[in-house]
C-alpha cells in the first residue's frame, strides 16, 4: 500500500502539467457534453409543451383561430422552409470542411448565418402584426412562450454560428481540426428540429 | 489601483456588479419610456429594476471574477492558446477565493460554502423552533416565520445538499477513475461559482420590501405570482442554482464517459461512480422542470404573461405538475450521492467484498427511471384527476423495492465482517437505520388514504427530516470523516467525531421522532402557532433540536482545529483499495504521475490474490492483511 503511494510524490509537477487522460470512449468529450446539454434544452421545451398540454388538451380550451385572433400559418410556413434549409447549408459546411474545401465551409457557414437572422427577423416581424399579446389570454401566452422560448434558442445558435463564422473566415479549420464546426452545428440542427415541432404543435394542429 | 480593477478578481467583480445595476436601472427606463409611460415616475420601478438587477447583477459579477475569460478571448475569434495550467490548484488560502480550475480546488470550495449554507439553515431552524417551543407568539411574526421555514428549506435543498454531494464527488470522483481532472474544468469552476450568488440571493430575500419569499420551498402558484417582491429572489435563485447543478452534472457524465483509466470497465468503477452517474442523469433531466416553472413565474410576475392566471385561461395545477415532475426526482438527487458514499465505507470498514455489486449498480438505475414516474404523488388532495393517484400510489410503492435491495445488501455486506466502528462508519450505520425508519413512512405516505389524512401536518416534516437528515446528511457528514484526511492530509480527532455522532444520533430522534405523533393527531406544519394540546411534545422537540443544532459546532471545531493542526494524514489511513487511496493525502496537484491500470474491482477486501489496479513501476492495489493498521504519523 505505502508503496504505491510512494511511487506518487508530492514534487511539484506544475510545469509538465497532467499526464494525459485515458480515453475512456469514442465520443469526444465536447460533442457528448453537447449531446447531453440538448437533452436539458428538450426537457425545458417539454415542461413549456407541458403548459400547452394543460390549456389546449386537459383543460380543452379552444386554440387558435379564437376571438379573432389568427396566427398566420403561411408566413410562418415560409419561415420553416427558411430555417429547415439552413439546416441543410450548415450540413454542407461541415461535410466540406472534412475534405478541407474551404470555400465550401465559408459558404455554408454564412449562408447558414444570415438564413437563420431572417427566421429570426420574420419572427419578430410576426409579433409585432399578429395582434395579440401575452397578457390577452392564456393562448397567447403559450404562444409566446413556445415561440419565445425557440427564438431565444435562435438566438444562442446565431451567437455560436457567429464565432464560427468569424474563425472559418480567418482559417481556423482544417480536415483535421473541425470540432469547432461539428458541436454549434450539432446544436443548430437541434434547434431546426424543435422548430418542426413547435410549428406543427402551434400553428398547424 | 487601475490594474486591480483591469485584472479578473473581486475588485472588478465588484465595479461589474455595479455596472450590472446601472445597466438594469437604464434598461428598465429605456424600456418603459419606449412603451409610452406618460409621467416621470412611471419610468423607475423598483420591483423592475430589482428583478433585472438579480439577473444582470450577477452575470456581471462572474464575468468581472474572471469566470468567463478565456471563453470570451476564445469566442473573439482569436488562436487558442495552449493550457498554461495558471489556474490549477492552491498554494495559500486566497487561491480559494478566485475563479480556479482544480477539481480538488473545486471540491473543498463546494463543501466549505455549502456547510456554510447548512449553518445559517440550521439557525434559521432553531429561530423557528425558539418560537415553536410555546403556543401563541414570542420571537417572530407570522409573516417572518413564513419566510423562515421557506428560506430553511430552499437554502439546506439547494444549497446544502444538492452542491455538497457535488463537491466531494468534485474531489473525490475523478481521483477514483483515475483521471488528471474533470472533462470541463473551466464550466466546473463557473459551476461553483454560481453557488454563492443563489445561496447569498435567497438570504438577502429578508431585505426585500414586504419580507421574504413566503411561499415555502415548493413556491406554488398562485400564491407565488402575487407574493411581494420576495419571491424574485427565490426565483432567480432557483435558476442560478438550477444551472449550478445541470453544468456539474454533464461535468461528470462526461468525465465518467470518456476519462476513466484503462480497464475501468463499468462494472469496475466503485459505487460512488456509478452513484454519481444516476445521480447526473436525473438532474440533466429533470432540472430544466423547475428552471421552466419559475420562468413561468418571472413571466407572469414581469410581462404579465398568464401561465397560472385562472381568470384569462391559465392553468394553477399545471405547476404543481412541472415543479413535482423536477422535484420528486430531486429528493433522489439528494439520496443516490449518498447510497454511494455509504457503499463505500461499508465495504472498507467491514473489510469485505460489496454483497451483489451489479444488483447495487442496477437498482440505482432503477431508482433513476422509476423516480419520474411518481411525482403526482405529492399532489393527492390538489384536486387532479382522480384516476392518476392509484397508479402513482403503486409505482411509489414499486420503488421501494430498488431501495430495499441496496439495505439489504450492506447489510449482507456487514453480516460476519470485521467491523471498525469509527466516525464514519458510526454514521453510515446511523444512516441505514435511520434512512430505512424515513423510507418505511415514506411508503406509508404513498398510502393514498393516509396520505389524504395526513398531508401538511408534522408526519410530513417528520418524514422529510429522517430522509434528508437522518438519511442525507448522515452520509454527508459520514463522507466528509471519511475523505477528510484525502483532502487536507490531516486526521480529525476521532473522540470529537464519535461524540459528535452520538449527540447528533440521540437528539435527532428525539427532535423527529415526536413529529410523526404529533403529525397523526393533526398539528398543521408551515404554521407559526399552534392549539396547546401540542404543547407538550413541542417543548420537548424544541429543546432537544437546540442540543442537536449545538452537536454542529462540535463537528466544526473539530474540522477546523483538525484542518489546522490535526496529526499528519497517511495516504490511506483506512487502507482502502480505491484508487484516491493510493496516491499522498493531499492528492499531487495534478493527481497521478502516470494514469493507472485498472485489472480488477474495487472492493475485493479479503480476497486473496485480488488486484484492483496498477501503477507504473508495477506497485499494485492489493487488499491489506487482515490486522494491519496505517497508523498517522504525529509531527
Amino acid at each position: 500500500m505505502e508503496a504505491a503511494s510512494a511511487s506518487v510524490t508530492t514534487a511539484d509537477h506544475e510545469h509538465h502539467g497532467p499526464p494525459p487522460a485515458n480515453r475512456s470512449s469514442r465520443v469526444e468529450a465536447q460533442t457528448l457534453g453537447m449531446l447531453l446539454f440538448i437533452i436539458s434544452e428538450i426537457m425545458v421545451f417539454g415542461a413549456f409543451f407541458t403548459a400547452y398540454f394543460f390549456i389546449r388538451v386537459v383543460k380543452g380550451d379552444h386554440w387558435f383561430p379564437f376571438h379573432g385572433d389568427v396566427l398566420p400559418v403561411a408566413v410562418a410556413g415560409v419561415n420553416t422552409a427558411i430555417l429547415l434549409s439552413s439546416s441543410l447549408t450548415m450540413h454542407w459546411a461541415q461535410t466540406s470542411i472534412k475534405h478541407d474545401n474551404r470555400f465550401g465551409l465559408k459558404a455554408g457557414i454564412l449562408s447558414t448565418f444570415l438564413l437563420g437572422l431572417t427566421f429570426l427577423f420574420v419572427q419578430v416581424n410576426e409579433y409585432v402584426h399578429v395582434g395579440f399579446s401575452p397578457r390577452d389570454h392564456a393562448q397567447g401566452t403559450i404562444f409566446y412562450g413556445l415561440t419565445g422560448l425557440h427564438g431565444a434558442h435562435v438566438f444562442i445558435g446565431l451567437t455560436l454560428l457567429a464565432m464560427v463564422t468569424v474563425r472559418s473566415f480567418r482559417g481556423h479549420y482544417s480536415s483535421k481540426e473541425h470540432r469547432g464546426v461539428e458541436v454549434p452545428g450539432i446544436y443548430w440542427h437541434f434547434v431546426d428540429a424543435m422548430w418542426i415541432i413547435v410549428y406543427s404543435s402551434v400553428y398547424v394542429l | 489601483m487601475a490594474a486591480k480593477l483591469r485584472a479578473p478578481g473581486f475588485y472588478r467583480a465588484g465595479t461589474f456588479t455595479l455596472g450590472g445595476v446601472v445597466f438594469s436601472l437604464a434598461l428598465t427606463y429605456l424600456v418603459r419610456m419606449s412603451y409610452g409611460h406618460g409621467r416621470f415616475h412611471h419610468f423607475i420601478a423598483p420591483n423592475a429594476i430589482l428583478t433585472v438587477s438579480l439577473i444582470a447583477a450577477p452575470l456581471a459579477f462572474l464575468v468581472g471574477l474572471g469566470a468567463f475569460d478565456y471563453w470570451f478571448y476564445w469566442a473573439a475569434g482569436k488562436p487558442t492558446r495552449p493550457e498554461d495550467h495558471s489556474s490549477h490548484g492552491a498554494h495559500s488560502w486566497r487561491d480559494y477565493f478566485r475563479v480556479n480550475t482544480d477539481h480538488k480546488v473545486i471540491g473543498i470550495q463546494y463543501t466549505v460554502t455549502s456547510f456554510f449554507f447548512l449553518l445559517v439553515g440550521g439557525l434559521m431552524a432553531m429561530l423557528m423552533r425558539a418560537e415553536l417551543a410555546q403556543p401563541g407568539s414570542q420571537f417572530v411574526d407570522s409573516n417572518t416565520f413564513n419566510g423562515l421555514f421557506s428560506v430553511h428549506a430552499s437554502l439546506l435543498i439547494f444549497l446544502f445538499i444538492i452542491p455538497v454531494f457535488a463537491g466531494l464527488a468534485n474531489f473525490v470522483l475523478p481521483l477514483m477513475i483515475g483521471a488528471p481532472d474533470m472533462a470541463f474544468p473551466r464550466l466546473n469552476a463557473l459551476s461553483y461559482w454560481l453557488l454563492p450568488i443563489a445561496g447569498l440571493m435567497m438570504i438577502a430575500s429578508f431585505f426585500a420590501p414586504g419580507g421574504s419569499f413566503a411561499s415555502g420551498w415548493t413556491a406554488y402558484a398562485p400564491l407565488s405570482d402575487t407574493a411581494p417582491i420576495g419571491q424574485v429572489f427565490f426565483t432567480l435563485a432557483v435558476q442560478f442554482a438550477g444551472a449550478s447543478s445541470i453544468a456539474t452534472a454533464l461535468n461528470f457524465l462526461v468525465t465518467i464517459i470518456t476519462m476513466r483509466a484503462p480497464g475501468m470497465s463499468f462494472f469496475r468503477m466503485p459505487l460512488l461512480v456509478w452513484a454519481n452517474f444516476a445521480t447526473s442523469l436525473l438532474v440533466v433531466i429533470a432540472t430544466p422542470f423547475i428552471a421552466s416553472s419559475q420562468f413561468f413565474i418571472l413571466l407572469d410576475r414581469g410581462l404579465g404573461f398568464n401561465f397560472f392566471n385562472a381568470g384569462r385561461g391559465g392553468d394553477v395545477l399545471m405547476y404543481q405538475h412541472v415543479f413535482w415532475f423536477y422535484s420528486h426526482p430531486a429528493v433522489y438527487i439528494m439520496m443516490l450521492p449518498g447510497f454511494g458514499i455509504v457503499s463505500e465505507i461499508i465495504a472498507v470498514k467491514s473489510r469485505k467484498p460489496i454483497f451483489g455489486y451489479r444488483m447495487m449498480a442496477f437498482s440505482l438505475v432503477a431508482i433513476v427511471v422509476l423516480g419520474f414516474t411518481v411525482w403526482a404523488h405529492h399532489m393527492f388532495v390538489s384536486g387532479m384527476q382522480a384516476w392518476i393517484r392509484i397508479p402513482m400510489m403503486i409505482t411509489t410503492a414499486i420503488i421501494a423495492v430498488p431501495t430495499g435491495i441496496k439495505i439489504f445488501s450492506w447489510l449482507a455486506t456487514l453480516w460476519k465482517g470485521v467491523l471498525h466502528l469509527d466516525t464514519p462508519m458510526l454514521f453510515a450505520l446511523g444512516f441505514l437505520t435511520m434512512f430505512t425508519l424515513g423510507g418505511i413512512s415514506g411508503v406509508m405516505l404513498a398510502m393514498v388514504p393516509l396520505d389524504i389524512h395526513v398531508s401538511d401536518t408534522y408526519f410530513i416534516v417528520a418524514h422529510i427530516h429522517y430522509v434528508l437528515f437522518g438519511g442525507s446528511l448522515f452520509t454527508i457528514f459520514a463522507g466528509v470523516y471519511y475523505w477528510f484526511p484525502k483532502m487536507t492530509g490531516r486526521m480529525f480527532d476521532e473522540r470529537l467525531g464519535r461524540m459528535h455522532f452520538w449527540l447528533t444520533f440521540i437528539f435527532f430522534n428525539l427532535t423527529f421522532a415526536p413529529m410523526h405523533i404529533i403529525g397523526l393527531q393533526g398539528m398543521p406544519r408551515r404554521v407559526a402557532d399552534y392549539s396547546s394540546q401540542y404543547a407538550g411534545w413541542n417543548l420537548v422537540i424544541s429543546l432537544s433540536s437546540f442540543v442537536l443544532g449545538a452537536s454542529i459546532l462540535i463537528f466544526v471545531y473539530n474540522i477546523v482545529s483538525s484542518w489546522r493542526g490535526g496529526p499528519r494524514a497517511p495516504a490511506n489511513p483506512w487502507r482502502g483499495m480505491t484508487l484516491e487511496w493510493q496516491v499522498s493525502s493531499p492528492p499531487p496537484i495534478f493527481n497521478f504521475d502516470a494514469v493507472p491500470t485498472v485489472v480488477g474491482g474495487p472492493y475485493e477486501y479479503g480476497v486473496p490474490g485480488a488486484v484492483h489496479g496498477i501503477f507504473k513501476g508495477g506497485a499494485e492495489v492489493k487488499p491489506a492483511p487482515a490486522g494491519t493498521v496505517a497508523r498517522p504519523a504525529r509531527e
